[in-house]
């Protein structure tokens, strides 16, 4: 039974992306209904130029990491009548045009989460040791810590309905969001579905031992995983 | 005996500088009288050392209770760093809540 979702939130967490922010909005900004940017503390000037763009922009004070910024996102979209929520990249890492395919599963009433996958069939071309260490590992994690398999659970291009929206609060500000929006999608039994997706790497965004920004680095993450079960 | 009077002295200090914190409001009661137990408790074992020792050993150890105090008290370390870590995330957790509302009413305030 098809739905009807009128407003798609389109939300983008920026952490010192200058150099991109300004072409991912111009791609992104026609394809949805509003577009959020939320700079993360960023240091350069991406809140100006985002500013310029005519976009909602949202400002952390001070960085506090991606899983931070796009829950603040989230809420405002929460806030403001959002149907569908998409997160997305602001180093134009993902291809806007798909936006509209991880979000139809929602649209069709399949799916209340939405996850992208850069191997179910669409080309990207990862980089050697992510494809075959860091991400492998990364699923070996989640598997461990929240028992859940998908093909790519590290994918930070996903799509929430507002039924998934109003139940999954991101706690962890870091990267480990990622495996926690997973955890919370499925321990409220929500409806989940894998969509492939295009990927184009620029560089490293994520090591073993830093990334970009609070909460990066993979051990880093794997240590917010263990600390969010200790806390709860 | 010349180590536990060096050691009851360093004991002595910590206690005088716990009063003076207090009396200058840096630190709350209970954080207080925590730090009051617990040097008084450092103090009377260094006191009792003997008796320590007897103790340890009926309990099977093969050290002197010194050494079981010391390794004791890289336990309750290990245990006082792993709170402080639980803390700090927690404050972590507060400084993004209060980064969050910030922006989200500053952005109500210009529409």
């Amino acid at each position: 039974m098809e739905k009807n979702f009128n407003k798609i939130v389109v939300v983008i967490p920026a952490y010192n992306e200058e150099k991109n922010i300004e072409k991912v909005i111009n791609e992104v900004k026609p394809l949805v209904n509003e577009l959020v940017i939320v700079d993360d503390g960023s240091s350069d000037k991406t809140f100006e130029l985002a500013k310029k763009q005519g976009v909602t922009v949202l400002r952390h004070l001070i960085n506090r990491g991606q899983g931070a910024a796009l829950q603040t996102g989230d809420e405002y979209a929460l806030n403001n009548q959002a149907d569908i929520v998409v997160h997305f990249d602001a180093d134009g890492q993902f291809l806007s045009s798909e936006i509209k395919e991880i979000i139809l599963p929602i649209q069709n009433g399949e799916a209340d989460a939405v996850f992208g996958s850069r191997f179910l069939g669409k080309k990207s071309e990862i980089p050697w040791f992510k494809e075959k260490i860091i991400i492998p590992l990364a699923g070996l994690v989640n598997k461990i810590l929240i028992n859940i398999s998908l093909t790519d659970p590290q994918n930070g291009f996903r799509a929430l309905s507002r039924k998934a929206l109003e139940k999954i609060t991101i706690e962890n500000d870091g990267m480990a969001h990622c495996s926690e929006i997973l955890y919370k999608v499925s321990k409220n039994k929500l409806t989940i579905k894998e969509v492939p997706i295009t990927v184009i790497y620029h560089d490293f965004g994520q090591g073993i031992f830093r990334g970009n920004g609070r909460g990066t680095g993979g051990l880093r993450i794997i240590k917010d995983l263990f600390l969010a079960r200790l806390m709860k | 005996m010349i180590q536990q009077i060096i050691a009851l002295v360093i004991i002595l200090f910590f206690i005088s500088r716990l009063f003076w914190q207090r009396k200058n409001k840096k630190i709350g009661g209970n954080e207080f009288i925590f730090w009051l137990i617990f040097w008084f408790l450092a103090a009377s074992l260094i006191i009792f050392l003997k008796k320590v020792d007897s103790f340890v050993a009926a309990l099977g150890f093969s050290g002197k209770g010194i050494d079981v105090l010391f390794y004791l008290s890289v336990v309750v370390l290990f245990y006082l760093v792993f709170k402080l870590g639980l803390k700090m995330e927690k404050t972590e957790k507060d400084i993004t809540k209060i980064v969050r509302k910030i922006s989200l009413d500053d952005n109500e305030g210009k529409n």
